[in-house]
């Protein structure tokens, strides 16, 4: 059981504080903030979520800049209480639409409503966005999303209300705000919109070597979703058919068993609570009946073979006393109709690098070059890359010292991030959605997106 | 992340600058309190919101309590709310206002609506003052029969309320009685769960002075419970879930068929998406298979997926928790994780705290078939930006090594190490090149040629020069320049601010001078004499000690400062194996990420219920008179007393087990500081030659497989012929106390008693007898119900009388079915032979 829940903003302030047991002294978050802030000087090592000071365990959560954190005296369950923190940011941003500083400030009377209710005296009570419904009598004041989510409006895939079948990007676009809108707040005209949203997110993680091997691979993934459906339908949603999940008898790094080619092979998979998996054996399929607000469906976890997204070449040579250069090439491996965006690489440069001289191909647009003289770090950010496409940085190093060491040991590795919108680096599909009609004329909207991101892909030199 | 330094000073935007706000609130409130004019309640709630605010950022708005209580004579809910959490907030610093609140507050019980009952009640019982518990009684007791079961809900938790405000209140009102028949009969599972987390906090705190409560407390592990428990599983929420699975952890089955059930209940619950459900459910697996070594491996088999795919799905704050469990089982049992390793690779993105654990987990699982992966993945990290990870990586390749019989390509690696030049890395490497040395004396030839090169002042660290200086005197024939770099060393003896090293130059220009005279003398005397003049008291002393014996006579001198050296085996483990068990026991806890057991952290007020270890441990501290059934309380202190710091432990430890294994070597290492401050009622010749620092005591290899495997015979790695106890052994009580205080622990294991068993022992006489027709011999017990300790032997049947013995200490608990041993041998390899033995004696206790 926890003693306090507080949220902190960047500075250090309380925004919400709430005393559920009243056994930890005064001044509990300010120790905590120091803590946080100072850990161990000047190492720059970033503090752990969980840590205790004169018997006071504090446990907490980043959440959208924010510090959720919980305190307590006894020795509880850490994973209960970190996934309560991340629990109580997601009920909160099911009822504001966006979570950060602004609309928590705004709105935090509704928290504290909410916080009266999720736990008492210490003890989890609720987290269901659907039963504190009735219990919240505070309306949520929205405010500004500032800029598109990271989504973004042209990741979308829309499946027809009629058939099964994915329609193509752009025949239907969504609202940028549907994403962002509030589970109770009511829409203008007081009549809300019917719709469902599911996401295929996966972080992927990469290691090549200098020769362009890849060493280690995986895929964190995530099946989320978001149901503005009033009356609780159910829902079916079916994935690949030939799906298969866990390797018996084979470590799960042992790639010699390839089943067959094109199918998707799962490590090991998780599920929400209200998933039923009746049929899942039979036919790959989930039923669910959605709670409201925004849950995972399904986590999981692959490290299959697959098709790493983008191919680095990089480079380093001498090029005379107190010089070297500097080449990087960036290739996409994926159709031209996908586009990755938000795309940067990151190289550590020998430490007695004093200057650094970019060249970037002859018209090239949307990119950016820096180079950061404190942690001698080279960034080239590409705004976006089309399926298909290469590019090429070249860069010239001024060295204050002689080299008379290996520079390619006192540099590397690269390493990068991304976001592919409608990619699913798995190839995990969601097949259909089915949504058991109440009416001949319920016909919600569904929304189902894709998108990989980079967890750690590294390229070694 | 880290906002900015300046800016932490700087009052938040929206602090009031004074007191003038306050004041102001509280006319604005006064003038609204009785109007009922149009718009009244918004401005209220305006008003009310401020109050809020200004409360949460720490302004003290107490004065304005009897205008809020006036203004909250309101049917708005919102306002009611916000007035019920300024009440809870400043009613424990208000007593006499607060009496103001439980006039409205207890006509608001008996709202018509539930929702403003159960908010009443919830608030009524949050104010924390103890002269108003009179009036929690009755709204209490109604609320836990409301025919709604939200207000059930706060009633169960309320109970508990009042219990933390007054708990012969709660106690004498029979609420323990009213919590227990609603959970057992209630149809919400939210009421039940609201009533077993209050139970179980009062029978627990109360359990400590009622001999009735911690009854209670023991029936709550009861069958029925927990089964009418594990049967509504699903229809809990899954923090409820988390409660139960708690519960159920402690329980002990009665016979092994109902392990098999509730594990096939519970399975599903492993592919959960909370991690907290997961790490609930594979703490039950674990604790209900303790005894069972090969369904306790499968269950190591089963949980492993579901950990790797909650440790990649989450936040990294909760991917971190669950490492740190992974962590945990990687560590009892690397053998089942070898061929997972490289999911312990380290990512770009994972914070330094999530790599620390990573690195810990690759050295762990290194064996013969990965070891080459490993090591150049970590040598890929030794190069990184992350210093801190760096100086990891090193660490983790030089414990690898340390692990190892082919160490070859190893010590290539570390050589290159060396060859990159950042000082950093030269210092970590130093110091592990120091300690291989120690153990493979045989690579010296080629550390010594790479280690020649590097230069002295390029080495800053205190640990790395003392690494570096006891290097120059160990191998001093073989480098060539030895005496003049120690000349120089010793010339600025006044900057050295370390005394480590300045401990480590007199012992390394002593060892020079008896290989190298000639060319070590002068620096020899300069060292004594600035050592002489030192003004650390070890460095003083060590200085002094030198120049005595040398003058004394220079061939003694050099047997007791330079004597042949005996390679170190093993390299002690940091932590004992007894506290780890604990750590384990303590599954899914913070102990499991401090790698603490909690009485290090948490105050005995605020421990969870049913610890059993907590006695046990008290038991073994021999903190109690009634408990030393030996004649000498010294023995025991040695290694049994937990309250003593980890680094006091090791020295005993070390000190213990040095002595028994170098009796014939005396085993001088020169990196030891406790060389001349050895404690001098001892006799100093054995002290002064066995005395070693924490990190380089030796233990034996076959406690380090066995043992944190914890898995029993399976898992025993070197076949031994079948042991046979000798059926006439005798073992006088001197001898034993003598072989006690020497031998190193060979194992410690829990195992579980039969119910039977338990039930039979009513005193040690019982169990006594019963291990006699196992060939083994009891020479000491004690104890009362529950808590038992006994000391045991047995002789291995082909030993030569006075050897081949096994000592061992059991503590057993009956409350909790187990027993906790710990085995000394004479041979140590046999001792897992004997721990089965011994086990399956004491698995027959009560049956036949």
């Amino acid at each position: 059981m926890i003693s306090q829940f507080f949220v902190l903003s960047q500075r250090g302030d309380n925004i919400v504080f709430r005393d559920y047991r009243g056994e930890v002294p005064k001044g509990s978050a300010e120790i905590f903030f120091r803590k946080v802030k100072f850990w161990k000087g000047d190492d720059g090592e970033e503090a752990p979520p969980i840590f205790n000071v004169d018997g006071v365990n504090y446990l907490h959560v980043k959440v959208a800049g924010l510090l959720f954190v919980a305190t307590t005296r006894v020795n509880v369950s850490p994973a209960l209480v970190l996934e309560l923190l991340q629990r109580i940011a997601r009920v909160i941003k099911d009822y504001l639409g966006i979570l950060n500083e602004d609309s928590l400030r705004k709105n935090f009377v509704l928290v504290y409503e909410l916080l009266d209710e999720v736990i008492d005296f210490g003890y989890p009570q609720t987290t269901s966005t659907e039963v504190l419904k009735s219990f919240i009598f505070n309306e949520p004041i929205v405010v500004d999303a500032g800029r598109l989510p990271s989504l973004g409006p042209a990741s979308l895939f829309m499946l027809s209300p009629l058939g099964f079948e994915i329609i193509q990007q752009g025949s239907k676009r969504m609202p940028g705000t549907a994403v962002t809108k509030s589970v109770v707040a009511n829409e203008a005209g007081g009549r809300k919109r019917e719709e469902v949203f599911v996401d295929i997110i996966e972080k992927i993680s990469v290691t090549f070597s200098s020769s362009g091997y890849i060493l280690t691979s995986e895929i964190d993934g995530t099946i989320q979703m978001k149901s503005y459906l009033t009356g609780n339908p159910e829902i079916r949603l079916a994935l690949n058919e030939d799906l298969s999940i866990g390797r018996s008898g084979h470590s799960s790094y042992d790639y010699s068993s390839s089943a067959g080619a094109g199918m998707v092979v799962l490590d090991d998979c998780n599920f929400h609570e209200s998933v039923r998996l009746d049929n899942f054996d039979l036919d790959r399929t989930l039923t669910l009946v959605p709670p409201d607000g925004e849950f995972p469906v399904m986590n999981y976890r692959m490290t299959q073979e697959f098709k790493p997204p983008f191919r680095v070449n990089s480079l380093i040579e001498e090029a005379g006393a107190f010089k070297a250069e500097v080449m990087l090439k960036v290739r996409a491996d994926f159709s031209n109709t996908i586009t990755a965006n938000t795309v940067a690489l990151h190289m550590p440069l020998p430490k007695y690098t004093t200057r650094v001289s970019f060249e970037l191909e002859p018209g090239a647009t949307g990119q950016t070059t820096d180079f950061k003289e404190g942690n001698k770090m080279l960034e080239w950010g590409l705004r976006k890359i089309v399926g298909g496409a290469e590019h090429t940085l070249r860069a010239k190093l001024t060295f204050s010292q002689d080299t008379n060491m290996n520079i390619t040991k006192e540099s590397g590795p690269v390493s990068m991030t991304f976001t592919i919108p409608m990619y699913s680096a798995s190839r995990l599909q969601v097949r259909y959605l089915q949504i058991v009609k109440k009416s001949r004329t319920y016909n919600p909207y569904r929304w189902v997106r894709y998108v990989t991101h980079a967890n750690s892909y590294v390229i070694r030199i | 992340m880290a906002p900015p330094v300046q800016s932490q000073r700087l009052p938040p935007p929206s602090q009031p600058s004074g007191k003038g706000e306050v004041g102001e609130l509280k006319t604005q409130l006064r003038q609204l309190a009785g109007s009922r004019a149009p718009g009244a309640e918004d401005l209220k709630r305006e008003l009310y919101k401020k109050v809020i605010s200004y409360m949460t950022i720490g302004i003290d708005v107490s004065s304005l309590f009897s205008e809020m209580v006036m203004c909250s004579a309101t049917s708005d809910i919102v306002l009611k709310k916000m007035c019920y959490l300024y009440v809870g907030n400043y009613a424990k610093v208000h007593p006499d206002l607060a009496l103001l609140t439980i006039n409205f507050l207890q006509k608001d019980c008996q709202d018509e609506d539930p929702m403003i009952r159960g908010l009443a009640l919830r608030s009524l019982c949050s104010l924390r003052v103890k002269n108003l518990v009179e009036y929690l009684v009755g709204p209490l007791r109604t609320g836990l029969q409301d025919s709604n079961s939200y207000v059930r809900t706060v009633a169960a938790i309320g109970a508990l309320k009042l219990y933390h405000i007054s708990p012969s209140t709660c106690i004498d009102s029979d609420f323990p009685v009213a919590l227990k028949a609603l959970m057992m009969h209630d149809p919400d599972a939210k009421v039940v769960a609201s009533c077993l987390s209050s139970l179980q906090e009062i029978l627990t705190l109360e359990g400590s002075a009622s001999e009735e409560a911690s009854k209670e407390r023991e029936l709550l592990l009861s069958k029925p419970v927990i089964y009418f428990l594990l049967n509504r599983i699903r229809e809990f929420s899954e923090w409820a879930q988390c409660l139960v699975l708690d519960l159920v952890s402690k329980y002990v089955p009665s016979e092994s068929s109902e392990i098999f059930d509730i594990m096939n209940l519970l399975e599903d619950r492993l592919q959960h998406a909370n991690s907290a459900v997961v790490l609930a459910t594979i703490n039950v697996f674990l604790h209900l298979t303790i005894s069972m070594a090969d369904v306790h491996q499968q269950v190591y088999e089963r949980i492993k997926a579901p950990l790797l795919t909650l440790v990649g799905s989450g936040s990294s704050e909760q991917s971190y928790a669950v490492l740190s469990h992974l962590h945990l089982l990687v560590m009892r049992a690397p053998i089942l994780f070898s061929s997972d390793y490289k999911h312990f690779y380290c990512r770009y993105s994972d914070p330094s705290y999530v790599k620390k654990l990573k690195l810990e987990m690759l050295t762990a699982v290194a064996n013969e078939s990965n070891t080459y992966e490993i090591v150049t993945e970590l040598s890929e990290y030794a190069a990184n930006v992350d210093v801190l990870i760096a100086r990891e990586s090193i660490r983790a390749v030089g414990k690898i090594a340390l692990q190892q019989y082919d160490v070859n390509a190893i010590v290539d690696r570390l050589l290159q190490f060396l060859e990159m030049e950042k000082d950093y890395v030269t210092a970590e490497t130093l110091v592990l090149v120091k300690d291989l040395l120690r153990k493979y004396p045989q690579w010296s030839q080629d550390c010594i040629a790479v280690v020649g090169n590097v230069s002295s002042k390029n080495v800053e660290e205190p640990k790395a020069k003392a690494a570096l200086v006891w290097m120059l005197g160990e191998y001093s024939q073989d480098m060539l320049d030895a005496p003049y770099i120690l000349e120089s060393l010793i010339d600025s003896w006044d900057e050295e601010d370390s005394a480590e090293v300045r401990l480590h130059l007199l012992t390394a220009v002593t060892k020079c001078f008896f290989k190298r005279p000639p060319e070590t003398q002068k620096a020899l005397g300069a060292a004594l004499a600035a050592g002489l003049a030192d003004a650390h008291q070890d460095v003083h002393d060590r200085a002094l000690f030198y120049y005595r014996l040398l003058q004394h006579d220079v061939s003694v001198a050099e047997r007791v400062i330079n004597p042949p050296k005996q390679a170190v085996s093993v390299f002690a483990d940091t932590q004992s194996s007894e506290v780890k068990d604990r750590i384990f026991d303590e599954f899914n806890s913070l102990s499991v990420i401090y790698q603490e057991p909690s009485y290090m952290f948490i105050d005995k007020e605020h421990r969870g219920p049913f610890e059993f270890s907590e006695d046990i441990g008290a038991l073994a501290s021999g903190a109690s008179p009634d408990n030393s059934v030996l004649p000498s309380q010294r023995v025991e202190a040695s290694d049994n007393d937990l309250l003593l710091s980890a680094s006091e432990k090791e020295d005993n430890r070390g000190t213990a087990t040095n002595g028994s294994l170098s009796y014939s070597a005396p085993d001088y290492n020169g990196s030891s500081t406790a060389l001349v401050s050895h404690s001098p009622s001892s006799t100093v010749n054995t002290a002064a030659v066995s005395g070693a620092p924490p990190t380089a005591s030796i233990s034996q290899p076959i406690i380090e497989i066995d043992d944190l495997l914890g898995l029993g015979p399976v898992m025993t790695t070197t076949p031994t012929p079948a042991l046979k106890l000798n059926s006439k052994t005798v073992l006088d009580p001197a001898t034993f106390q003598r072989k006690w205080g020497q031998l190193p622990i060979a194992l410690t294991q829990d195992y579980s008693l039969t119910a039977q068993g338990v039930a039979s022992l009513t005193s040690p006489q019982v169990l006594l007898r019963h291990m006699q027709g196992h060939l083994i011999q009891c020479i000491a017990s004690g104890g009362q119900p529950p808590n038992f300790k006994f000391f045991f032997f047995a002789q291995n049947s082909e030993a030569p009388s006075g050897a081949g013995f096994f000592l061992v200490e059991c503590l057993v608990n009956t409350s909790s079915s187990k027993a906790h041993v710990k085995v000394k041998a004479d041979e140590a390899r046999l001792s897992q032979d004997f721990a089965v033995l011994f086990q399956s004696a004491l698995e027959k206790f009560g049956v036949s």
